[in-house]
This record gives C-alpha cells, sequence and structure tokens, in this order.
C-alpha cells in the first residue's frame, strides 16, 4: 500500500482525519489502517493534541437532564466494573484501549507486566489478571525503581489470549514462569518450553518441561543469558511427560517474543 | 484547558476505569455542556446531539479503563469520541440534517461561525491550551482558517467547503492541505 512508506502522506491523512474532511470510505479505510498500525495512531494522536482544543471555542450548553438519565439507564443500576460495550462503539472510543493492551505486550512493558508479576513479590502482589489492567503510567514507576536485567517473554495461545509468562535473571539459571488458564493435557503429555531460534536452518532448544502448577520455576542448563540470549522467542509444545527428548513433535500451544530488559 | 483541570479529569477518568460511578457522574457534570455544544455546533440537531452525547458517555464509561493520561489529554480524548460519532452520523443523514439546518431556527445558521475575520478566536486566548493553536490560526490567510474552522465546528466536508465558500473544489482542498500544513509547523511540532 503506497500510503505505508509515505509518512507524509500518513500525516496528511491523519489530519484531515482529525479534521473532518476525510470522509466516507476513505475515513473507514484509514480507521482501518490505524487499528493495525500503532505510528499512525499517534499521528492521528498528534493532531487530536493540535486541533481539538479548538473546541475551547465553542459555547458550552448544558444538555437536558433526559440526557443523563438516559445513560444512568443504559449502563444499568449495577456500579461495579464498567465491562466492554456491548452496543456500538465509534473506532476512536476504544483505541487507546487497544493501544495499552498492545503495549503489555510488547518489549518494555511486557517485561513489566512479568516484572510486576513474578520477579518480586515486594513490588507489588496482585493476580496476574488484575496487573493487565495496571496503568502505564504505574508500570513505568516500577521499572524506575526495581527492575535487573532479565529475560522476558509473554507467551499467546492461537485465539492471541495470554497463557504464559517468563522471566529470568540475565546471570541467573533460574526461569520464572506462571500459567494462566492452561490446564494440564493429561493421559501422560505435558508441556515443554522452547527456545526458537532466529535462523531458519537452527533447531529449537528444549529449555525443560514446565511443572504441572500454577507458577514456579524452570532450571535452566546454563545462565539465562547462555540459554536464552540468542534466542528472540519462546514456544510451547505439548510433548510425552517425560519430555520430547530434544525434538519437538507436539503441537504448539503457544508462541511468544523473549526480551531483554536492560 | 487548565493543567489543574487537566488533571481533575484525568483522575475522574481513572476512578471510572475502576468503576466508580460518583466519579462518573461529576466528569458528566464537568465536561458534558461543553461536549453537547460541540455535538449541537457540528449536528445543528438537538435531537441528535442528545442521542450523540449519551452514546459517547457510555461509551467514554466502557473505555474509561483503557484511557491513559500519559497519551492523550483528557479533553483531548474525549472530544475525539464525540466528533468522531459526530462525523459518522454526519455522513449518514445527510440532507436530513441540512434541511434542518436552515429551517430550525430561522437565522442564518452560519452567522456564528468564524468568517475571514479573527473575532471569535479571541475565545481560544483564554485557554492556555488553545492559545497557541489560536496564535497559529490567526497567521492563515483568512480563506484558509475559515475552511479549516468550518470543516472543525461545522463537520463540512470539501464538498460542502465548496459550496459554502463558492470556491472551486480543488481549491478548498489546496487550502486545507496548506491549512494544515502550516498550522503544524508554526505549532513547532513533528
Amino acid at each position: 500500500m503506497r500510503y505505508r512508506d509515505n509518512t507524509e502522506l500518513q500525516d496528511r491523512l491523519a489530519a484531515e482525519y482529525v479534521l473532518g474532511t476525510l470522509r466516507g470510505r476513505a475515513r473507514l479505510r484509514f480507521e482501518g489502517w490505524a487499528r493495525e498500525d500503532a505510528a499512525l495512531r499517534r499521528r492521528i494522536e498528534a493532531w487530536q493534541e493540535r486541533l481539538n482544543p479548538l473546541a475551547e471555542a465553542v459555547s458550552p450548553l448544558r444538555p437536558p437532564r433526559r440526557v443523563w438519565k438516559a445513560i444512568e439507564a443504559r449502563l444499568g443500576t449495577d456500579a461495579s466494573t464498567p465491562g466492554r460495550d456491548a452496543g456500538r462503539s465509534g473506532f476512536w472510543d476504544s483505541v487507546s484501549f487497544w493501544r495499552a493492551t498492545g503495549l503489555v505486550t510488547s518489549g518494555m512493558a511486557a517485561a513489566l507486566l512479568v516484572a510486576v508479576a513474578i520477579q518480586k513479590p515486594q513490588v507489588v502482589e496482585v493476580p496476574v489478571e488484575r496487573v493487565v489492567k495496571v496503568p502505564v503510567e504505574r508500570l513505568v514507576e516500577v521499572e524506575s525503581t526495581k527492575m535487573q536485567p532479565a529475560y522476558v517473554a509473554v507467551l499467546r495461545d492461537d485465539a492471541g489470549k495470554i497463557v504464559f509468562l517468563a522471566y529470568a535473571n540475565r546471570q541467573s539459571n533460574e526461569l520464572w514462569f506462571r500459567r494462566i488458564g492452561m490446564s494440564n493435557p493429561g493421559g501422560g503429555m505435558g508441556y515443554e518450553l522452547w527456545a526458537l531460534p532466529t535462523e531458519a536452518g537452527e533447531k529449537p532448544r528444549s529449555l525443560g518441561m514446565i511443572p504441572p502448577i500454577e507458577k514456579g520455576t524452570i532450571q535452566l542448563a546454563s545462565a539465562a543469558d547462555q540459554a536464552l540470549g540468542s534466542f528472540p522467542a519462546l514456544a510451547i509444545t505439548m510433548e510425552p511427560e517425560k519430555g520430547s527428548g530434544g525434538i519437538a513433535t507436539g503441537p504448539m500451544i503457544a508462541k511468544g517474543d523473549c526480551q531483554k530488559f536492560w | 484547558m487548565e493543567p489543574q483541570q487537566n488533571k481533575e479529569l484525568a483522575d475522574l477518568l481513572g476512578a471510572c476505569g475502576r468503576g466508580d460511578r460518583a466519579a462518573f457522574a461529576r466528569l458528566y457534570e464537568a465536561t458534558s455542556p461543553k461536549l453537547f455544544g460541540v455535538a449541537i455546533r457540528m449536528l445543528r440537531r438537538e435531537d441528535l446531539a442528545e442521542e450523540i452525547l449519551q452514546e459517547c458517555y457510555v461509551s467514554i464509561w466502557n473505555n474509561a479503563r483503557g484511557y491513559s493520561v500519559a497519551l492523550s489529554a483528557p479533553m483531548t480524548w474525549m472530544t475525539s469520541i464525540v466528533r468522531n460519532r459526530c462525523l459518522d452520523t454526519l455522513r449518514r443523514p445527510r440532507i436530513e440534517v441540512s434541511l434542518a439546518r436552515d429551517e430550525e431556527s430561522g437565522e442564518d445558521p452560519l452567522a456564528a461561525i468564524p468568517s475571514e475575520e479573527l473575532g471569535p478566536l479571541a475565545l481560544l486566548q483564554r485557554s492556555s491550551d488553545a492559545k497557541a493553536l489560536a496564535d497559529c490560526l490567526a497567521k492563515l490567510e483568512g480563506k484558509m482558517r475559515q475552511a479549516i474552522m468550518l470543516a472543525f465546528f461545522e463537520g463540512m466536508s470539501h464538498s460542502e467547503l465548496a459550496e459554502h465558500m463558492q470556491q472551486p473544489l480543488g481549491t478548498v482542498k489546496t487550502w486545507i492541505r496548506r491549512g494544515l500544513e502550516r498550522l503544524k509547523s508554526c505549532l513547532g511540532e513533528d
């Protein structure tokens, strides 16, 4: 697509998208791109920051009371945590939500997620399911105070759901893990953890069987620097309980990037 | 929007994200008049604007958890939601809305809209966020500024702008494009 390598065009489209002169199918197509492209969303946000202060010039007008009544009726009397809107939702409404979700799956934020979840109970003791919702600013705070050089990985299943978190200090032989909603296969089968190499020709390296418990550690054959340093990703396959013997045979259950965090 | 107010709104949004309905009520109190103003101005119909406002606040509540002040100022985020929804609506019943614009008030619906003159920009000077933007808008040629402001406030498309300003479509598109480029460089960001 032409727009992908043309940042000037991207910026122009982002500007007209925010101004509102990008219309019809072009607008929808552009929203489609923005869903896929974080850099493009940042351009849109930059234009929102530039142009939206114009709204300050609009005279405020108090809406009739019935609008608030209708909103309350829509939300119901249940004042619990907001759920996802079952009704129609505009593109922009949830974009920052996606972005926040995207952040915790990649790079630094993934590292922080794992760090918060596993590394240091004294940092913050909360279930992983809740950590995912910690605002990005709070994650960043943790980074500045408690992190040590480490490898971290967030593995997702086919449906994109996070099912496995891994963390290892770079000098340590211990890999901490946490399984999320992964049931044990049974029938003499288990899960094996693999480090995936960069080169297509190279073989994945087994890191060992994952104990059938929710969280714990796996002993690496060497310090994390040697065991993980040259492997950009981790994966899990289903194998006989005693291990595959070094060559993966079963289906891949989950996969995700393994990042250096320092 | 002043920093203090930004902070308060961000805190309210954060509380909404944690399911605090009282905070949501305060957020609505604080922001709905401005956002209703934005919607009415774009849609020119109160019934539609009420409907949009209702949808937007439901959406704000439902998405508050994903909101981060580090990434977007509260009013910027909420204004985007409202303007976007208005633009969606304008895209659909275009004729209906246009008629309503002319019939309802009896006055020229565009009378209050910034023309080539600078008048309404003075309003922006009151807000620190908007001041830089107002200064940069003031530096644009009159027609360029008018085109941009009509598009922003009225939700006019290129062809509506061409018709309203009685200019060829290509000319209006160029004004918008150049005007936006100049705003960006004037605001000194990349």
